[in-house]
């Protein structure tokens, strides 16, 4: 009864913070609505690029041109799902140096709760958003997928799971925050190299990269794995049959593992000497 | 009991050290080398509920990082602090409903809404019930007339507005205690005035603990009867202002403009200190000598044209103090 009454504030809570960051959003419209464009076209490119380079093949090891947008469509919308929620994981160095956590340190609401709601980068929402959402509805009816209530279920919970994979992720640069050290370069360079990898079938890699993909960055449960599910290609026997279900498992795991770091690295924060602003 | 108790608090900061150049960055990558600065020395001190206590210090003395303890944003290094009986750090959710926090050099507001937008949302963070927030909301309004601004967003108002709604936000649950860090940086002479005024009405009123920092020795004087002063991470002085005066401005500075100069002037006790002409000013140790039997002899001995007496100001006695001019700690000296 606590607990979904907790549940219950939580999400109020949310709605409330989701509203005031809209009204912000709102009245910088003109700026964040070029910023939404940019990132849309940005993203369109890339699938462009690779559009127009695998056009003049039927297919590539088996993939179909559709079949490979398919998949790529669960990195744009779990991306869109994790920004939904985790910006202010994404963006916790400034979170930090802002002073805005000594902040959160202060209410008697928990801290990821707070950081949860507290920003949320619409533009990135919205723009990762609508090029899944092109993606998925040019793709999912023509790739053969039969859209029976499981289907639907286990879509659902693996882009969440896929989404608490990515956040488990910046959560794990975060952490080094702590202790003043900043690591976002070297996190955008290992999050997005690996996530370029993710928009291919990782049967197309050596198994070198197909291991990194799997057990160090798992992008492979992001995207590929997810969509094997549905497309169940042959090669698939490359790799063990329980990784289909693995994402969301993946995802609770690692951020169960990566919470617990990052409630052992917030003793050591230090705040600031003075404001920021 | 005691509302706050703090034993032995110790804070370090671990200081990365970076050294120069390429070769400097690299090594310091590979091996980091750390400096420890003691920010906080051992500090020990309690706090009645109801009290209102000025914690002053030099620059770097350690006040702020003493209150990001107290309040839970910074775990100490060692030593205890209990708030109401609960540890700020363990029970952060907990204690965080109990206070209320202002930093005057950091805003709480939301930067780019309205003030009422924020205030709407601490009603619904700190669950405070509507009546008790419409009438805090009221008061408030009454006495920092916030009305006035309470629908422009945050980055139009002047220092003075803003820090009058970040004061109000932090009070709007009732708190049992608030803390101020520095509310009054940066203020003009009535925007101070009125934030003393309002500072001082809830302490009475609401019997609200109060613990604030500042360098203006008058936000002290008019608002606090109790005040600890830190000095390098350690506590120097901790009583009342009146026993401060008392013990190290047992002095009166006596100005006399003569007829004419006289040469040689001296009396038992009396310090000369500035000699201008016919105009002389003296510093009288009132443990040695009586302002009145001087006066006696001066007029009686001398012609005097005019005389004025001072008494020393706080200001003076803690400038003393930070310069090592004042030792409090009889036993060290
Ligand atoms: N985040 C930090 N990391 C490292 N050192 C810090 C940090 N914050 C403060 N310090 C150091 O700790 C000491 C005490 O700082 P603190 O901010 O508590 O002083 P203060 O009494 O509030 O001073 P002021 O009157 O200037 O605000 C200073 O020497 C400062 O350089
Ligand atoms: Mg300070």
């Amino acid at each position: 009864m606590k607990l979904l009454n907790n549940t219950f504030d939580t999400i109020r809570l949310f709605a409330r913070f989701t509203k005031l960051n809209l009204k912000i959003t709102l009245e910088y419209k003109l700026d964040r609505t070029l910023t939404f464009f940019a990132i849309f076209c940005r993203e369109s490119v890339n699938v462009l690029v690779i559009y127009f380079i695998l056009k003049k093949f039927i297919s590539i090891k088996g993939w179909e041109m559709n079949e490979m947008l398919f998949l790529y469509s669960f990195l744009f919308l779990s991306y869109s799902l994790f920004v939904a929620f985790f910006t202010g994981i994404r963006e916790f160095d400034s979170v930090i140096y802002s002073g805005e956590f000594d902040r959160l340190l202060i209410r008697p609401v928990g801290l990821l709760t707070q950081i949860i709601c507290a920003r949320m980068d619409h533009c990135a929402f919205l723009g990762h958003g609508a090029v899944g959402l092109i993606l998925f509805i040019k793709t999912s009816t023509s790739v053969g997928i039969q859209w029976t209530p499981t289907n639907i279920l286990y879509y659902i919970v693996t882009l969440v799971g896929a989404a608490i994979i990515q956040a488990s992720l910046f959560m794990l640069s975060s952490c080094f925050n702590f202790w003043a050290i900043r690591t976002t370069n070297l996190r955008n360079m290992i999050f997005f190299n690996s996530r370029r990898f993710a928009g291919y079938p990782i049967s197309f890699y050596p198994a070198l990269i197909q291991n990194l993909l799997i057990y160090v960055t798992p992008f492979a449960f992001v995207s590929y794995f997810p969509a094997q599910y549905f497309l169940r290609k042959p090669e698939l026997s490359l790799f063990w049959d329980g990784f289909l279900y693995m994402t969301p498992i993946v995802g609770v795991a690692m951020f169960a593992l990566v919470y617990m770091l990052w409630k052992n690295g917030l003793k050591h924060y230090s705040s600031s000497g003075t404001s920021m602003y | 009991m005691a509302f706050i108790k703090s034993e032995n608090l110790v804070k370090e900061y671990k200081i990365n050290v970076k050294k120069k150049g390429l070769l400097g960055a690299i090594n310091s990558l590979l091996i980091p080398e750390y400096k420890i600065k003691k920010a906080v020395d051992n500090i020990s001190f309690s706090i009645e509920k109801g009290e209102m206590v000025g914690f002053i210090g030099p620059n770097g003395a350690g006040k702020s990082t003493t209150v990001k303890m107290l309040t839970g944003i910074l775990v100490p290094s060692s030593g205890e602090i209990s708030i109401g009986g609960l540890s700020p750090y363990k029970n952060r959710k907990a204690v965080a409903s109990k206070i209320g926090v202002v930093f005057g050099q950091r805003t709480q507001l939301w930067w780019d809404l309205p003030v009422i937008d924020t205030f709407d949302l601490l009603k619904f963070i700190y669950k405070i019930p509507d009546k008790e927030y419409k009438k805090n909301l009221d008061m408030f309004s009454e006495l920092l007339e916030i009305h006035k601004f309470m629908n422009q967003p945050v980055r139009q108002l002047s220092l003075g507005q803003r820090m009058r709604a970040d004061i109000a936000a932090s009070m709007l649950h009732n708190p049992e205690m608030v803390f101020f860090d520095e509310p009054t940086i940066g203020l003009d002479v009535v925007a101070k005035e009125r934030i003393r005024e309002f500072i001082k009405y809830i302490n009475a009123e609401k019997g609200t603990t109060m613990l604030f920092t500042t360098h203006d020795m008058q936000d002290i004087e008019k608002t606090c009867n109790r005040m600890i002063i830190i000095d390098n991470g350690t506590i120097i002085y901790d009583g009342s202002i009146h026993e401060i005066k008392h013990r190290f401005g047992n002095y009166r500075i006596v100005e006399v403009e003569f007829q004419k100069e006289y040469k040689n002037l001296s009396f038992a006790g009396v310090k000369l200190i500035n000699s201008d002409g016919n105009r002389k000013k003296f510093k009288v140790d009132q443990t040695l000598m009586q302002v009145t039997n001087l006066i006696n002899e001066l007029t009686q001995k001398y012609e005097v044209q005019d005389i004025t007496i001072q008494e020393p100001e706080i200001e003076q006695i803690i400038r003393d103090i930070y310069q090592g001019g004042i030792c409090l700690d009889k036993n060290v000296c």
